[in-house]
């Protein structure tokens, strides 16, 4: 794979940004709470500039990985520090930024607490970062856990309704999955012979015999399948969605569910090519009854975080979709609809936020006719619902779209199912925007102020997000076929 | 120029003779006592540190001073220094014993120090009973008579027995090789390892070590021995005195390690038990000293792992996971001494509030036991990597597999420990910990240690690395 070292780390530049972020936040003391929102807001922001100015500036023509930076860490285990990004890291990376930054504005009215909140947030989003641009499986799993454990304080302290449940279930899934991961991680190190933990050196074809992939695929599989909600094993995520406190909902389900997906893409499938392939038909049925499961009992919810968490099982089903496709169009869409999935559920957990805190209620009967006394804020949220729906020109379309073309080619009937589903789903999207948003206004919720434009900021950012990448997805596309042909065209 | 090997047993021979005319005078002031032990237990890791390049054979080749002594030596110096250092309150040992106490404890070191130098059947089996014996007597120092008492006899019978089974297994193995020192055995027990005796020989002489790292079946005191001594103590058996017996049984098991995987099997079977026995168990404490009992007693069968690779890389991982643990297990105690007060033990839910009463405790707390999980970026993690890789590398895929489903159990009561300190709130209003700035710096250096080394391991692992060679 070619690879061209970076004139100056960037990416090392986020990392010690959040963990510079982190620890100015921990000697900032606890009262002087706007000072702690200042500068998560500003270390925040830099990440997305950071991750902004590598989305340009990757040479696409090029390809491959750039931005590279390699060192030596245990030698004798043959551990580097290896950071780099392609085709398939940088939307990740953007994405991270994006909602990292619009995830601390969204939780500026903040005031339990606010030193710990922001200097966990902080943790889980180097962590999230880190996962996105490391090559070397020692960081990768380092990253991975460190993206996790913060999850439990953050729900379990800030968060709402059974959320000491919810976050002890959610962590406890999650690092589940990590012992499935770690077993996978050394077997094929061990495998190997190499004696590293160098991804690209790993990558090499050949390495591992088709029984070896075959087996560590499935180990990574189910590992990174927990965190990326696939059937059967999603059931953390509502409950997990629904108990997180607003900020932590938007990075958990904007971009933690992604690491899942992104774990199966950069090492399952990456490290066990054939033993992808040999799943593929899997994979496609689990992600196929996730979406048609997730729509279907998405149907039923009154809450609407629940409604959310259901749609995002079934969005993250159309991921999983995608990559058994093993067509570059699927691949293509896959990613497309990893990103565009996290900046729209961050948009829905976010507007929901707001709702919310407003009307300390969630449940959609006793919203009803919210329009009418917030038409800004209930703005954001349909325009979410229509994203999730796969309207046109709105980002998560050509995602859908992609993944359902080559599906149709490769598995008709489970691709059928999966559009079906999507109809459902759109019923049921637009059944809660209309009870919820539409109707008779409810006099109890008449004194309630609508967002203003100062709050709305992060709100209007995802939204140009969305319209950005839904009138001109080919900035995303682009990006990605740098990896994805060569990768399906290298395949075994 | 000698003796000058024999230096760090014979700097705390000398420390305990201070101890032994200081316990003779007529009670003193007890801060008196307190900083005597702190600068002796300082100065004894600097004695430590400097010979921990010599090399040697002592007493007609019954004591081996090696890297992997020396290494040892120092982890334990340095593990007494941290304990003396949490000695400030000894709320749990009758005033006038004081002096008795770090008595016991720099004998308790002494007697392990020789115990990870001796490569003589009988010498290591009264080095085995000189630290036990220190340590009986500690734990009948705590003053509330009941829950002391039960855990001195609990303590001492299991002891016994203990050393009962290994004295025997001793015999036996003798009787059947006539060989006494570790060097003959490693030459004569691999041709006879089938033998029924020689197996049975071998497995009763390293009951004694398993009493000492509480390896199932002979954890049955560890949980009363941690609710029940003074909370010092109890740090003490926790990390210092693990770390010795993990030294030795290494050391055991790298000798009977040739020809046979007879033991390696019963050993695989001993570590899967310990770690379910003692995660299960923890699920349900409400106690934290019981619950950090059955952690030891899971951690014991992940050390386990390491040492039944039979290889170097795994002996380097057991070494830095020993480490690992000795690190860990201390901040927890840290912790745990500072909250209690009284010497009493400390209840889970007595940590209600602590990130409000001292962040930085709750913080160290929370590091600690995430590292026991083995959750990066801690120690814990990188320990359990190497032990993992190791265990790889040997084919053991089950039986890290199994391991990491330990994991997750024991993570489940860590995580409730964490809620305790994080969620819950006092019924009462409870007054900020007063935690002096020389403990705040341990805490501080504990914390950035374990973080650290967790990261940046190589040094240490390089060192474990070196230290493994001479025992193979």
């Amino acid at each position: 794979m070619p690879t061209a070292y970076a004139d100056f780390p960037y990416l090392t530049a986020i990392l010690l940004n959040c963990v510079i972020g982190l620890l100015v936040i921990l000697f900032i003391p606890g009262a002087r709470q706007t000072a702690i929102k200042w500068v998560s807001a500003v270390c925040s922001g830099i990440a997305l500039i950071l991750s902004t100015y590598l989305f340009f500036a990757y040479d696409k023509s090029l390809g491959g990985l750039q931005f590279a930076e390699k060192l030596s860490w245990v030698p004798s285990l043959g551990i580097t520090y290896f950071n780099a990004a392609d085709g398939f890291s940088l939307p990740m990376l953007l994405l991270t930024g994006i909602v990292f930054f619009t995830a601390v504005l969204t939780m500026w009215e903040l005031e339990y607490r606010v030193k710990e909140f922001f200097a966990l947030t902080f943790l889980l989003v180097s962590g999230v970062f880190g996962l996105f641009m490391s090559f070397d499986l020692f960081f990768i799993f380092i990253w991975y856990d460190v993206s996790l454990f913060p999850m439990y304080l953050l729900i379990a302290v800030w968060g709402s309704t059974r959320k000491e449940y919810g976050a002890m279930k959610l962590t406890l899934y999650l690092l589940a999955g990590s012992a499935l991961i770690l077993p996978g991680m050394i077997y094929l190190t061990v495998q190997s012979g190499l004696n590293t933990f160098n991804l690209v050196t790993l990558m090499q074809p050949g390495l591992f015999t088709p029984f070896q992939q075959k087996f560590a695929f499935l180990l990574f599989y189910i590992g990174f399948g927990i965190l990326a909600g696939v059937w059967p094993f999603h059931t953390w995520s509502p409950v997990g969605h629904v108990a997180a406190p607003t900020g932590v909902s938007m990075i958990h389900a904007g971009v933690l569910m992604k690491i899942g997906a992104f774990g199966i893409l950069r090492i399952g499938m990456f490290l066990c090519p054939q033993g992808w392939q040999y799943w593929a038909q899997l994979m496609a049925l689990l992600a196929a009854v996730g979406i048609v499961y997730g729509a279907l009992v998405g149907l039923k919810q009154t809450d609407l975080k629940f409604v959310i968490g259901y749609s995002s099982v079934s969005h993250m089903g159309i991921v999983g979709l995608g990559l058994a496709t093993v067509t570059v169009d699927g691949l293509n869409g896959a990613v497309f609809q990893m990103f565009a999935h996290g900046i729209m559920t961050a948009l829905l957990f976010s507007s929901v936020g707001y709702i919310y805190d407003r009307t300390h209620t969630r449940m959609i009967g006793e919203l009803g006719g919210l329009s009418r006394i917030m038409p800004v804020a209930s703005g954001y949220f349909i325009i979410a619902a229509l994203t999730g729906i796969g309207v046109p020109f709105l980002a998560s379309f050509w995602g859908e779209l992609l993944v359902f073309i080559s599906s149709f080619r490769v598995y008709p009937v489970r691709g059928a199912m999966a559009v079906a589903a999507l109809v459902i789903s759109a019923l049921f999207m637009l059944r809660v925007v209309q009870k919820a948003f539409y109707g008779p206004r409810n006099e109890k919720f008449a004194q309630l102020s609508d967002i203003t434009l100062v709050l709305g900021i992060p709100r209007i950012i995802l939204v140009a997000v969305i319209v950005i990448f839904g009138i001109y997805p080919s900035l995303m596309f682009d990006m990605i076929d740098t990896a994805s042909i060569p990768f399906v065209n290298g395949l075994p | 120029m000698q003796w000058l090997l024999f230096g760090p047993e014979l700097y705390f021979f000398l420390a305990v003779v201070v101890f032994t005319i200081m316990a003779m005078r007529p009670a003193s002031d007890s801060r008196h006592e307190y900083f005597t032990a702190l600068v002796l237990a300082a100065l004894g890791m600097v004695v430590c540190l400097a010979g921990v390049r010599s090399d040697g054979v002592l007493f007609s080749g019954t004591y081996r001073v090696d890297l992997y002594s020396q290494v040892f030596k120092t982890m334990l110096s340095m593990g007494l220094f941290l304990v003396v250092c949490i000695c400030t309150n000894l709320g749990g040992v009758n005033r006038k014993f004081h002096s008795e106490f770090y008595l016991l404890l720099f004998t308790s070191t002494l007697a392990m120090m020789m115990l990870v130098s001796a490569v003589h059947l009988l010498t290591i089996y009264v080095a085995l009973e000189l630290s036990s014996y220190s340590l009986y007597i500690l734990v009948a120092l705590q003053r509330r008579q009941e829950t002391g008492l039960e855990a001195t006899l609990k303590y001492f019978l299991v002891g016994v027995c203990a050393s009962a089974a290994m004295l025997f297994g001793l015999a036996v193995l003798y009787g059947s090789v006539k060989a006494v020192y570790l060097s003959e055995l490693v030459q004569v027990l691999p041709t006879v390892i089938d033998r029924p005796l020689v197996v049975i020989g071998l497995l009763l002489s390293l009951g004694g070590f398993f009493f000492k790292l509480a390896v199932f079946p002979f954890h049955f005191w560890a949980p009363d021995v941690y609710q029940g001594a003074p909370n010092q103590v109890a740090a003490f058996i926790a990390s210092a005195s693990k770390v010795a017996a993990v030294a030795i049984l290494m050391r055991f098991v790298a000798v009977g390690s040739g020809g046979s995987t007879y033991l390696a099997q019963v050993l695989v079977v001993l570590a899967i038990v310990s770690m379910t026995v003692g995660n299960l168990a923890a699920v349900a404490q409400k106690d934290f000293n019981r619950l950090m009992a059955y952690s030891s007693i899971a951690h014991a069968g992940y050390v386990l792992i390491g040492i039944l690779c039979m290889d170097a890389a795994g002996y380097a991982a057991t070494i830095f996971y020993a480490l690992s643990l000795m690190l860990m297990k201390f901040t927890c105690f840290l912790v745990l001494v500072m909250v209690a007060g009284n010497g009493g033990s400390l209840q889970i839910d007595q940590l209600a509030g602590l990130h409000r009463r001292s962040p930085l405790l709750a913080m160290a707390l929370m590091l600690a036991l995430f590292g026991l999980a083995g959750i990066p970026p801690t120690i814990g993690f990188t320990g359990k990597l190497l032990v993992f890789i190791a265990a790889m590398q040997q084919g053991y895929f089950t039986l890290v597999l199994i391991a990491m489903i330990n994991v997750v159990i024991s993570l489940y009561y860590y995580m409730l420990v964490i809620k305790a300190a994080y969620l819950l709130e006092p019924p009462n209003d409870l007054p900020a910990l007063s935690v002096s700035p020389p403990v705040k710096l341990l805490t501080g250096t504990l914390v950035t240690a374990m973080v650290v080394i967790g990261v940046f391991p190589t040094y240490v692992i390089e060192l474990a690395r070196a230290a493994a060679r001479f025992i193979i």
